[in-house]
C-alpha cells in the first residue's frame, strides 16, 4: 500500500506497536550495552504485510546493523526470533523444529484469510501471558531428542558479520580498507544455501538450511535395537578407571530393573542385563552417545544375540569327520543351546560373532583349550560317541591333561 | 564564499598577497562543483566541497593567528566577504577542536543517539586497526 503512515488508517487497530523486540541471543550480539533505534510502523512485516515497529541495532564491533524483519505476532506464532527466524529455544530453523516436534503448519496463506487469522490470534494473545509461545503445540512438547542433538548451545556471532562486498566481487570496489563490507570470496551460487527465502523459511518449506540440518541428523550415529527380541543386554565401554559396580548400577537402574551387571575392570567395560526388553531399549536410547561418567563419554552398544551365536557356533563347530560306515543315518546333533558349555574349539582367527570381544581377555577359556582328537590316531573310523563335545559329555570336568 | 562579489568595499592592505592563493582555491572549488557525480556514492559527492571549504578557511586562519602575516582589517574583510567560515574558525580556537574538519561532524542533533561523528573519536579510543572515513565530509579523523 503506497499510502503515507498518517493517512492510512485501514485496520489501524491491528498495527503492532511494541516496546521491545523478540530476539535471540545471536542477533542481539555480544555487547550487553546495546543502543537500539525504534521506528513505529517503520516497515511492513515480511510475512503478514502489516506495519510493525522496527528495531535496529548494531550487534557488536565489526558487525552489520540488524533490524527486525517480521512482526511480533508472526514471531510469537512460531516462537522464533524476529530477525533471524530461528527458533528461540533451540536456534533451529522452523522446518527442523516442526519436523522434530511433529507440528503441523496450519497457517493460512491466502491474503485475506491470513489477515483474519492473525487478527484473531492477536486479540487472543493480548489476553494471555506474552512471554510464552502462543502456539500450544510448542508449549506442551518436551524437548525432542533430535532437537537437543541439533540445537546450537552457544551464540553464533559469525551470522552477524557484514555482507560480502558486491563491488569487490566484480573487482570494482574502490573503497579499499575503509569498505565496511567483507572483501571475501562469495559462496558458490550453485550452493543450495545461497538461495533462501524468508517466507519459505517462515512456513517451513524448501528451507535449504533445514535440509542440511536434517541430512546431518540422519548421518548422526544411531543405535538401532537388535531384531532379536531376547537381547536385553547392553555393553557399556570406555568406563573410567575408578568406577564401582554400585555406581554403575545406580545409574542404569533408573531405566528399569537390572537382572545382572558384570563389570570387567581390565577391559574397562561392563554388561548390563535388564529384565525386560523395554527397559533395555529405554536405557539404550537415553544413554547412547550421551552418558558421561567421570568425565568420559561411555560407549553404549547392544549385546549380541544369544540365539544367533549358538547357530553360528554350531556351524563352526561341526567337525569334518569321516562318517562311520554302516550306520543307518546320521542323527541330528543336539541343539546347541541345550549344551551347557561352550564347544571345545579354539577360537578361529576372525570369529564372525566375537561375543563382546571377550576372547582376548577371557583367560578362563584357555584351560579348556583345544582338545586333541580322542582315541588312538591310527584308528580311521570315528564314532560320534567318541566326540566329547557331543552327547552332553562334560568334557571340561575331566579335561584330558595331555 | 559568495558566488558574485557585490561588495563595493575596496579590499584592505595586503589583499594582493593572498589573492592568488584564494583565486586558486576558488578555481578548485569550481572544478569540484562541476565534477560529475557518476561512480560516486551518495555521501561521497559533497566531500571535495567540504574539503576545499576547510582549506580556504584554514589558510586565512593560519595567516592571521599562527603566522600573523595579515592585518586584522584584512582578516575581518575575509570573514565579512565570507571567504573564510567564521563559525568554523570559532571552533578551531577551542581546545580539542583545533583540527575540526567541518561543522556537520559536531552537530549532534543530526544523529540518532545525539553523538558526534566517528571522525571526532580519538584514534586511541577507536578499536585497534579500525579505519574510518566519515560520511559527512570524508574525514579520516580530526581529533588527536
Amino acid at each position: 500500500m503506497a499510502v503515507s503512515k498518517s493517512t492510512n488508517t485501514y485496520n489501524r487497530q491491528n498495527w503492532e506497536d511494541s516496546d521491545f523486540p523478540v530476539l535471540c541471543q545471536t542477533c542481539l550480539g555480544d555487547n550487553p550495552y546495546i543502543r537500539m533505534t525504534k521506528e513505529k510502523y517503520g516497515k511492513e512485516c515480511k510475512i503478514c504485510a502489516r506495519p510493525f515497529t522496527v528495531f535496529r541495532w548494531c550487534p557488536g564491533a565489526r558487525m552489520r546493523f540488524k533490524k527486525t524483519e517480521i512482526c511480533q505476532t508472526c514471531s510469537k506464532l512460531k516462537n522464533v526470533c524476529q530477525t533471524c527466524l530461528l527458533d528461540l529455544e533451540y536456534g533451529l530453523p522452523i522446518q527442523v523444529r516442526d519436523a522434530a516436534l511433529k507440528i503441523q503448519d496450519d497457517l493460512p496463506r491466502n491474503e485475506v484469510n491470513k489477515e483474519y487469522y492473525i487478527q484473531n490470534l492477536d486479540s487472543q494473545m493480548s489476553k494471555f501471558d506474552a512471554t510464552q509461545p502462543s502456539n500450544s503445540a510448542l508449549k506442551s512438547k518436551g524437548a525432542s531428542d533430535l532437537l537437543l542433538r541439533l540445537a546450537r548451545t552457544a551464540p553464533y556471532y559469525k551470522r552477524n558479520r557484514p555482507h560480502v562486498c558486491s563491488f569487490w566481487v566484480k573487482g570494482e570496489c574502490r573503497r579499499g580498507e575503509e569498505c565496511p563490507y567483507r572483501h571475501e570470496k562469495p559462496t558458490d551460487p550453485d550452493d543450495p544455501l545461497a538461495d533462501q527465502n524468508i517466507k519459505d523459511r517462515y512456513y517451513g518449506v524448501n528451507d535449504p538450511v533445514a535440509e542440511k540440518l536434517m541430512r546431518r541428523a540422519a548421518a548422526m550415529p544411531a543405535l538401532p535395537p537388535p531384531e532379536d527380541r531376547t537381547v536385553t543386554t547392553l555393553y557399556v565401554g570406555n568406563l573410567p578407571d575408578n568406577i564401582t559396580e554400585e555406581e554403575l548400577r545406580g545409574h542404569f537402574y533408573q531405566y528399569g530393573e537390572i537382572r545382572s551387571l558384570t563389570l570387567v575392570p581390565r577391559a574397562q567395560c561392563a554388561f548390563v542385563q535388564y529384565t525386560t526388553r523395554g527397559a533395555a531399549e529405554h536405557a539404550a536410547e537415553k544413554t547412547f552417545n550421551r552418558l558421561v561418567i567421570g568425565g568420559k563419554r561411555l560407549t553404549i552398544k547392544w549385546g549380541k544375540s544369544q540365539g544367533r551365536q549358538g547357530i553360528n557356533e554350531k556351524n563352526e563347530v561341526a567337525p569334518a569327520l569321516e562318517p562311520v560306515p554302516g550306520l543307518p543315518g546320521t542323527l541330528p546333533p543336539p541343539p546347541a543351546y541345550l549344551h551347557p558349555f561352550p564347544p571345545q574349539m579354539p577360537p578361529p582367527a576372525n570369529r564372525p560373532n566375537d561375543f563382546f570381544n571377550l576372547h582376548h581377555y577371557g583367560g578362563g577359556w584357555g584351560a579348556w583349550g583345544p582338545i586333541p582328537p580322542p582315541g588312538p590316531p591310527p584308528l580311521r573310523l570315528h564314532y560320534p560317541s567318541q566326540d566329547p563335545a557331543r552327547l552332553g559329555a562334560h568334557a571340561h570336568a575331566h579335561t584330558p591333561s595331555t | 564564499m559568495p558566488k558574485v562579489r557585490r561588495s563595493r568595499k575596496s579590499p584592505p592592505e595586503g589583499w594582493e598577497l593572498i589573492e592568488p592563493t584564494l583565486e586558486e582555491l576558488e578555481q578548485k572549488m569550481r572544478e569540484a562543483e562541476t565534477e560529475p557525480h557518476e561512480g560516486k556514492r551518495k555521501q561521497e559527492s559533497l566531500w571535495p566541497i567540504f574539503k576545499i571549504h576547510h582549506q580556504k578557511s584554514r589558510y586565512i586562519y593560519d595567516l592571521f593567528y599562527r603566522r600573523k602575516a595579515i592585518s586584522r582589517e584584512l582578516y575581518q574583510y575575509c570573514l565579512d566577504e565570507k571567504i573564510a567560515d567564521a563559525n568554523l574558525i570559532a571552533k578551531w580556537k577551542k581546545t580539542g577542536y583545533e583540527n575540526l574538519c567541518c561543522l556537520r561532524c559536531i552537530q549532534t542533533r543530526d544523529t540518532n543517539f545525539a553523538t558526534n561523528c566517528i571522525c571526532r573519536v580519538p584514534k586511541s579510543k577507536l578499536e585497534e586497526g579500525r579505519i574510518v572515513e566519515c560520511v559527512h565530509c570524508g574525514c579520516r579523523g580530526c581529533s588527536g
